[in-house]
Formats: C-alpha cells, structure tokens, sequence
C-alpha cells in the first residue's frame, strides 16, 4: 500500500498520540494519495470523494489513541475506508445509465474507426459507469486491485474476508463488467 | 470440457491468476464463443490496468488539518460544557443535601440565627469602619506605594 515499513507507521502513530503537530499532518500527507484515489475511484464525484476522504483522515484522529497496533496502519486505514465507501453506497443515488442503446442492442452512438482517440474516451467513459453500477464491495475491489502498491493480502485484512473470497469478488465483478460492456469490448 | 466451465475461469486467465492448462487452452483455441469471452476479458484488464488514478487535490492537507482541528475544538467544548454542567450538578445536590440536614435536624432555625447575627455585626462594623474608610485608604495607598518602589528597586538591581 505504501513503502513505510511497519516500524516507520508505528513510530508515525506514537507521534501523534504523543500530540506532535505535525506527525499527523505527516501522516495525512503520506496517505492522502491513496485513500482520496480509492475514494474517487469508488464514488466517482471528486467533490464527494474529498469529503469522504477527509472523513477518512478525521475518523483516522479519533481512533488513533484506540488503534492498538495488530494491524498495520495502512491496513487499519485501508479497512476505515472501505466502511466509508460502503456507507456511501447506502446515501447514494444509483442514477447513472451507461444504456444508450438502439433496439438492437448495439450502443446509440458508435465512434468511427478513424476517431480511436474518441472511441478510446468513449469505452473509458463507459468502463466508469459501468463500474459505477457495481454493488459498493465489487467496486471498491476493482478500485483497490488496480492501484498501485496496494497488496492482495493487505485488501483481504482490510476487508476481513480469506483471500479466497478477494480474487472471486473480484473476478465476478469483472465477469459483470466484461457482460455490461460486452460489445465494446470486441 | 464444456463452455461453462471454460466461460467461468475467462477473467481469472485474463488477469495471469490462473495458466490455461492442456484442455482449458484447447477449448479456447477452438470454441470461437469463449475465445472471443477471453478477448474480451483481456481488453477489460487492460483497461483496468491504465485507469486514471485521481489524485487529490493541491490544499487537500491543510483542509483536512483544519477540519480536524475544527473537530477537536468542538469536542473540547463538549467535554467543558459537561464538566461544567456536572459540576453545577454536584454544587446544587451538595447544598440541597446541606440544607435538607439542617432542616431535619433543627439546625436551620439556628444556622438563620447566625445568619441574623452575622448580617447585624457585619452592619455595625460598616457603621464603624466607614468614618475611618479615608484613613484606610490613606494607609493602603502608602503600603501599594512601599511595594511599588520595591519592587522597581529590584528589577532595577536583577538587569
């Protein structure tokens, strides 16, 4: 999740309990480009993402004088947003189509062969609503696998489940994409 | 080997988890249905792979701290307002307690005598110290006067 060791997070966590200043300041700097990705990743509304992201770093404050060090921070942190993202889903509304389509299943708006770039745009844009039409732990899988430095092993800790469960989470929410996005695919 | 089985491992060989073994490759090789499933499958991890990772934004910290300490101010006035509410509580439940002794063991009607008492003494030193209050005053302003030089004889000795 990131390249701290656990010594490094534990030291960062005594800080703050100790009231240093600028340890938790440094603890926000070191995790904020993960979590506010995961979020956006998830919800898809920036402006949203950065309210659930500072929710994340707040319950973060509150808990730190509880957090008793079994975990890894990344991975106590990891499992705060995870409860936030799926929280989230019960406030949000799923209004979001990715169905314009004419009668014969095919999309209502096809790009030409010679606009890729469009069409490259288009399928990514799709490829999001699609994602955003998953159940709330689909997508936060999708969006936890595909980023960097996050671990398999940290997201099934995170999300108490085996790791197992994580790879068949996460392959039948691409099973689902690959169906909802099955001719722009090929 | 039947499509079912081969249509249920497509994503788990798209993201290189699993090696299509002998038969599961011969299947895709001539089951045009699954091959295309795979295809498919792979261009959704490649897709997957290069999504954008959105980065926060620029005053993302410095809103963040404020939020928290917005947070902790307001949780440090609950904390105060409660202390301060118990404590009223407790100074209230203290004196009713006194009171209610006093008032079971006879000792109230004696207390408001010596409340009488202490009210008429305390007007009659007033009535007596009043016509020397100048005299008073005089004597305290000399002694506020002593210090004073004092203490700026010792500031003066300690620079």
């Amino acid at each position: 999740m990131d390249h701290a060791t656990p010594a490094d997070e534990r030291a960062l966590v005594e800080r703050c309990r100790a009231g240093d200043a600028g340890a938790f300041q440094e603890l926000v700097d070191r995790y904020k480009n993960l979590v506010f990705a995961l979020i956006a990743r998830t919800v898809q509304d920036r402006s949203r993402a950065e309210d659930l992201a500072q929710d994340v770093f707040l319950r973060v404050h509150r808990g730190l004088p509880y957090f008793r060090g079994e975990a890894r921070l990344s991975t106590w942190i990891y499992r705060i947003v995870a409860n936030v993202c799926v929280q989230e889903q019960g406030h949000a509304p799923a209004t979001i189509s990715i169905d314009a389509r004419t009668s014969n299943g095919r999309p209502l708006v096809r790009p030409s062969a010679a606009d890729r770039q469009f069409g490259d745009l288009e399928l990514r844009d799709r490829l999001e609503k699609a994602i955003a039409r998953l159940p709330a732990n689909y997508r936060f899988v999708i969006a936890a696998h595909y980023l960097e430095g996050v671990r398999y092993e940290e997201l099934a800790e995170a999300l108490d489940l085996p790791l197992g469960t994580v790879k068949t989470q996460l392959h039948r929410a691409k099973q689902q994409l690959r169906r909802v996005l099955e001719t722009e695919l090929k | 080997m039947f499509c079912d089985e081969a249509l249920d491992s497509v994503e788990a060989v798209a993201a290189g988890d699993v090696t299509p073994d002998g038969r599961l490759a011969d299947h895709y090789a001539t089951c045009p249905n699954c091959a295309s499933a795979l295809e498919s499958a792979r261009t959704l991890e490649r897709l997957l792979q290069h999504r954008p990772t959105p980065a926060p934004p620029a005053q993302f910290t410095g809103k963040t701290m404020a939020r928290v300490r917005r947070a902790r101010w307001r949780s440090d006035q609950f904390l105060d307002a409660g202390f301060n509410l118990a404590i009223v509580v407790v100074v209230l439940a203290v004196v009713a307690g006194i009171w209610m002794v006093l008032d079971r063991s006879g000792l109230a009607a004696v207390s408001r005598d010596a409340v009488d008492l202490f009210s008429t003494g305390l007007v009659a030193f007033a009535q007596r110290a009043v016509p020397a209050a100048p005299l008073y005053l005089a004597a305290a302003g000399l002694l506020a006067m002593a210090l004073g030089i004092w203490w700026w004889a010792e500031r003066d000795a300690t620079l």
